[in-house]
C-alpha cells in the first residue's frame, strides 16, 4: 500500500518535471516541437507519460495543438493570452480564436456565429465579455455604420474599416477633404502663376508649372495642417479630385529608379490649369437653374409671366 | 422638330413678321409640307393673306416650296424651315460681328439684307448708302463706291452669296417626269442644301465683277444728289445689269466664324495669347482649303504657320515651334500633329474642339446649377465612363450619403444615366452592377432643348412686360413726338418743360425700370443664344464626323 503510495508520489513530481520539460523545450523552438524531439529529449519517458503530461498542458491551454505536413507539433501559447484567458470556458476561447484569426480586418458577429456554430445569444454574452476583459474591441465600419466588427485589443484597425485618414470615428472628413483640395489647388496654382511670371521660354514655362505628387505631399506636410500622417497615396488621392473639378491635369513621365517620389519608374506631374469657357450663356438667365422649369408652361400654374425667379432677377 | 422649336419658332414669327405670319408658319411647321389648299383650309384664313405671308416666309429663306411631289401636275407644296427660322435669333451676333469686322457699312449691309431675305446688290448699296448719309453731318454723304466695296468684299469672304436661282421652278416644271423625284428626295431631309449646291460654282465670284463695274459708274451720277428724291425714278429707269441677281446672307460663313472664335476664345483661356493667335493664324490659313464640314483643317506645316502668322506678332521660330508642341501635348487636343515633313504639319481638330467645347458648357452647366460637387461627379464619369455608386463615392470624395443624393438628382434630371448589368438573368437587384455613365451626346441634346425653351420663356417674358406697361409706353411715345415736332417748329423753353412734365416721376422710374428689364431679357436672350451656337455645332459636327 505504501509502496503504491511512494510510486504515485514520485509520479506525480515525475510528471511535474515532464510538464516543466516539454515547457522549456517548447522555449527553445519557437516554432514548435514535434512528439520525435520530446521523445529524443527523454529516451526513458513510456510514451503514457508523455501523452498524459501533453494533454495536461493542453487542458490547462499552455500549449497549442498544430498539424504540420510531418505530423503533429506542439508549441506554446502566448502567455499573455493565456494569462488573459484565465478563467474562460472552452466556448469562449473558441471565439476569441476566431476573432483572433480575422486579424485587423476584424469580423462581424453574423460571421462569428456561422464559424463557431453558437447561438447568437451565447456569442453576445461572450463578446460582452471579452470586450470587458479589454480583450477584444467592436470597432463600427465605415463601409456600414451599423455594422461592428471585432478584432483584438491591441490591433490597429485596417484602413478598408477606418476608411484610412479620410475619417474619423466612421465619419467621413468632407471638411478636412475641402481643406487639403483647396490648399493642393493653391499650391499648384501658385507654382503655375510664378511660371507664367517667369518670362521664360514656352516650354520651360510649362514644366515650370508642373509640381510632383511628392513635392506636393512635402508641401501639406510642411503646413501642418493635417493632425494624421499622410501618405503619397492620400494626397494623391486628393490630387485626383482636383482633375475631376477640372482644375488640375496630370500627366505621367518616366523617371529614373531611386528618384524622390517616383513609384515602379513612373513620376505623376500635376498642374493647375483654367477652365475653357467661361460659365455658359443658359445658366446666366434663371431658367438654366430653375427647379421647376420643367413644368412651366405658358399658361400654367408655373409660367414665364409670372415667374418670381424672373421677376427677381430683373429687379436685381 | 420639337415642341420647343416650334413654340421658339412661333414666337420669333410673331416677333418679326407679325400674328398672321405666325400662324401660318406654325401651321407648317407642325404638319410638315403642304399645299395652299390644305393651308387654306386649316387657317381659315383668307387667300389672300396667306399668299402674302408665304411670300414672306420664301423671301427669307423661312419657306420651301416644291412642286409635283406627288406625280406631275400635283399641286405645288410648301414647307417651312425650322433651322432658318430658328437663325432668326441670331441676327443680333451677326450683325454685330459683320459691324466688327467691316464696320458701320458692313453692318447695314448684312442688316438691310437680313431684314428683307434677300436683294440686289444695287439696291443694297443704294440703301446703305442712303441710311449712312442719314446719320451723317449735314453737307455729306456717303460714296456708293465705298459701300459697293464693302458689299463685294463681304462676297469674297462668303459672308454673302447668290440665292439660288428661283426660275428652277419654271424649269422643273419643264422636266417635270425626270426632276419629279430628285429634288424632293433631298429636299426632305436638309432643305437648303440642294439650291445651295446647285448655285455653288458661281455663288461668290462671277457676278462680282460685272458688279464692280456697276458700281462705279452709278458713283459719278449719284453724288451729291438729294436721295429720297432722287431714287425711285432711277429704280425705275436705270438698268443696273445685276437684275435677278439676288443675295443673301451665308449663314453657315458666319457659322463658320463662331465656331473659329469659340476655339480660339478658349485656346486663350487654356494656353495664352500668343497660341490663340497662332491657332487663329491656321483657322484663317485654312478658312479657304477646308470644307466647312470637315472634322480636321488640311494639315499645315510649321514653315507656311510662322510665315503666315501677322507681323506684328515676334515669334521666332524655335519658340513657334514650342508652342506648336505645347499645343499638341495638351490634352484637349485642339490642334493635333499629321506629319513630321515641313517642320511639322499641324491640323486644328475641329470635332475635338467642338466636343470639348460642348463638354465644358455641359460640364459649367451641372456646376452652376448642382454646386461644384455635383460637377467633380459629372467630370468624373465623363472621364472613368462607368462607374458603380461606391466607386463614385470614393473617386470624388465625397460622403456617401451626400454623393447618394447627388447622383440621384442628377440622374432624375437624365445628366446622367443609369446602365444595369445583371448577374443572372432575373435582374434581382441584389445581383446586378448599377453602372452610372454620361452621355455626352444625348446630354447635349437635351440641354439644346432646354435652351430653346428657355429663350422662348424670356420672350414669352418681354411681351408680357410690353403688355403690361402698353399705356405707359404709347404715352411716352407720343409725348416724343409731340416734343420733336415743337423742336422743329422753334417752340418756347417753357412748352417744351411743359410737354416733359405731362409723364409724372413715377411713371418716368417705371419707364426706367422696364427699359432696364427688356435689356436685361435681351442680353440673356443672345447668351442663351451662344449655348445654342455651341451645342447645335457639337451635334452637326457629331453627324458629319459619323457619316
Amino acid at each position: 500500500m505504501a509502496e503504491v503510495k511512494v510510486k504515485k508520489e514520485t509520479n506525480v513530481s515525475e510528471a511535474a518535471e515532464v510538464e516543466s520539460r516539454i515547457k522549456e523545450l517548447c522555449q527553445q523552438f519557437p516554432q514548435g516541437i514535434t512528439d520525435q524531439v520530446i521523445q529524443n529529449d527523454m529516451p526513458h519517458l513510456e510514451p503514457q507519460q508523455r501523452a498524459m503530461a501533453i494533454n495536461k498542458l493542453l487542458s490547462l491551454g499552455q500549449l497549442d495543438l498544430l498539424r504540420n505536413s510531418s505530423g503533429l507539433l506542439y508549441r506554446l501559447k502566448d502567455t499573455q493570452s493565456v494569462s488573459k484567458m484565465k478563467g474562460s470556458d472552452n466556448q469562449e476561447k473558441l471565439v476569441y480564436q476566431i476573432i483572433e484569426d480575422a486579424g485587423n480586418k476584424g469580423i462581424w458577429s453574423r460571421d462569428i456565429r456561422f464559424k463557431s456554430n453558437l447561438p447568437l445569444t451565447e456569442i453576445n454574452k461572450i463578446l460582452k465579455n471579452l470586450e470587458s476583459k479589454k480583450l477584444i474591441k467592436a470597432v463600427k465600419s465605415v463601409a456600414a455604420s451599423k455594422k461592428k466588427v471585432y478584432m483584438l485589443y491591441n490591433l490597429q484597425p485596417d484602413r478598408s474599416v477606418t476608411g484610412g485618414a479620410w475619417y474619423s470615428d466612421q465619419d467621413f472628413e468632407s471638411e478636412f477633404v475641402e481643406v487639403l483640395n483647396q490648399q493642393c489647388f493653391k499650391f499648384l496654382q501658385s507654382k503655375a502663376e510664378a511660371a507664367r511670371d517667369s518670362k521664360q521660354s514656352p516650354m520651360v514655362q510649362r514644366n515650370s508649372s508642373f509640381a510632383t505628387s511628392h513635392e506636393v505631399w512635402k508641401y501639406i506636410c510642411e503646413l501642418g495642417i493635417s493632425k494624421v500622417d499622410l501618405s503619397m497615396d492620400d494626397i494623391e488621392t486628393i490630387l485626383n479630385t482636383l482633375i475631376y473639378d477640372g482644375k488640375v491635369e496630370m500627366t505621367v513621365i518616366a523617371a529614373k529608379e531611386g528618384t524622390v517620389g517616383s513609384v515602379d519608374g513612373q513620376m505623376k506631374l500635376y498642374r493647375g490649369v483654367n477652365a475653357i469657357i467661361q460659365p455658359t450663356g443658359l445658366v446666366k438667365t434663371p431658367c438654366g437653374l430653375c427647379p421647376v422649369f420643367d413644368d412651366c408652361h405658358e399658361g400654367g400654374e408655373i409660367s414665364p409671366s409670372s415667374c418670381i425667379y424672373m421677376t427677381e432677377w430683373l429687379d436685381f | 422638330m420639337t415642341v420647343q422649336e416650334v413654340r421658339l419658332c412661333g414666337l420669333l414669327l410673331q416677333e418679326h413678321f407679325g400674328e398672321v405670319v405666325e400662324k401660318v408658319g406654325t401651321l407648317m411647321l407642325k404638319n410638315g409640307a403642304q399645299n395652299l389648299r390644305t393651308i387654306l383650309h386649316e387657317t381659315g384664313m383668307s387667300v389672300d393673306l396667306v399668299k402674302k405671308s408665304l411670300c414672306v416666309l420664301v423671301q427669307h429663306g423661312a419657306c420651301l416650296f416644291i412642286s409635283g411631289r406627288k406625280g406631275p401636275g400635283s399641286p405645288t407644296e410648301y414647307r417651312a424651315s425650322c433651322d432658318q427660322i430658328l437663325r432668326i435669333l441670331r441676327y443680333p451676333r451677326y450683325i454685330y460681328t459683320a459691324k466688327t469686322l467691316y464696320g458701320d457699312t458692313g453692318e447695314l449691309i448684312i442688316e438691310e439684307l437680313l431684314q428683307r431675305g434677300h436683294m440686289t446688290m444695287s439696291s443694297t448699296v443704294k440703301k446703305v448708302a442712303d441710311r449712312l448719309t442719314q446719320n451723317m453731318e449735314e453737307g455729306r454723304s456717303m460714296d456708293y463706291s465705298e459701300v459697293s466695296s464693302a458689299f463685294s468684299s463681304l462676297v469674297e469672304t462668303h459672308f454673302l452669296q447668290r440665292c439660288p436661282q428661283l426660275g428652277g421652278a419654271a424649269m422643273k416644271e419643264g422636266t417635270a417626269p425626270a426632276d419629279a423625284v430628285t429634288p424632293a428626295a433631298p429636299a426632305a431631309p436638309a432643305s437648303t442644301a440642294p439650291p445651295t449646291a446647285e448655285s455653288f460654282s458661281d455663288c461668290y465670284k462671277v457676278p462680282q465683277v460685272t458688279l464692280i463695274g456697276r458700281g462705279k459708274r452709278q458713283l459719278a451720277s449719284e453724288d451729291g444728289e438729294d436721295q429720297r428724291n432722287a431714287k425711285r425714278p432711277r429704280m425705275d429707269s436705270e438698268v443696273h445689269g445685276d437684275e435677278g441677281i439676288y443675295w443673301q446672307v451665308n449663314f453657315e460663313r458666319f457659322h463658320l466664324h463662331f465656331r473659329d472664335q469659340a476655339i480660339i476664345t478658349a485656346v486663350a483661356n487654356k494656353l495664352d495669347q500668343t497660341s490663340s493667335e497662332i491657332v487663329r493664324t491656321m483657322l484663317r490659313m485654312s478658312e479657304v482649303t477646308t470644307s466647312p464640314s470637315a472634322t480636321c483643317t488640311k494639315p499645315l506645316s510649321a514653315n507656311e504657320i510662322f510665315r503666315s502668322l501677322p507681323a506684328g506678332y515676334n515669334i521666332s521660330r524655335p519658340i513657334l515651334d514650342q508652342y506648336l508642341t505645347l499645343l499638341v501635348d495638351d490634352p484637349m487636343e485642339f490642334v493635333g500633329k499629321a506629319g513630321e515633313s515641313g517642320g511639322g504639319m499641324y491640323v486644328v481638330n475641329m470635332h475635338k474642339a467642338l466636343t470639348n467645347l460642348a463638354r465644358a458648357t455641359l460640364e459649367s452647366v451641372v456646376q452652376e446649377r448642382f454646386g461644384s460637387r455635383s460637377a467633380r461627379i459629372f467630370r468624373l464619369l465623363l472621364r472613368k465612363r462607368h462607374l458603380e455608386q461606391k466607386q463614385v463615392e470614393d473617386f470624388a470624395m465625397i460622403p456617401a450619403k451626400e454623393a447618394k443624393d447627388m447622383l440621384y438628382t442628377l440622374l432624375s434630371q437624365n445628366l446622367v444615366q443609369l446602365q444595369e448589368v445583371p448577374k443572372t438573368p432575373d435582374y434581382a437587384p441584389s445581383r446586378t452592377f448599377y453602372l452610372y455613365t454620361v452621355n455626352q451626346l444625348s446630354t447635349a441634346r437635351m440641354l439644346l432643348q432646354n435652351c430653346y425653351k428657355t429663350v422662348a420663356n424670356l420672350m414669352e417674358r418681354r411681351l408680357f412686360e410690353t403688355k403690361d406697361s402698353k399705356r405707359l409706353l404709347e404715352k411716352s411715345q407720343r409725348i416724343e413726338a409731340i416734343l420733336a415736332s415743337l423742336q422743329a417748329s422753334g417752340a418756347e423753353p417753357e412748352q417744351l418743360t411743359e410737354v416733359e412734365e405731362m409723364i409724372t416721376a413715377p411713371e418716368k422710374q417705371q419707364l426706367d425700370a422696364l427699359r432696364l428689364h427688356i435689356n436685361k431679357l435681351d442680353s440673356a436672350e443672345n447668351q442663351v443664344d451662344e449655348t445654342i451656337f455651341l451645342l447645335e455645332s457639337y451635334i452637326n459636327s457629331t453627324a458629319t464626323s459619323a457619316s
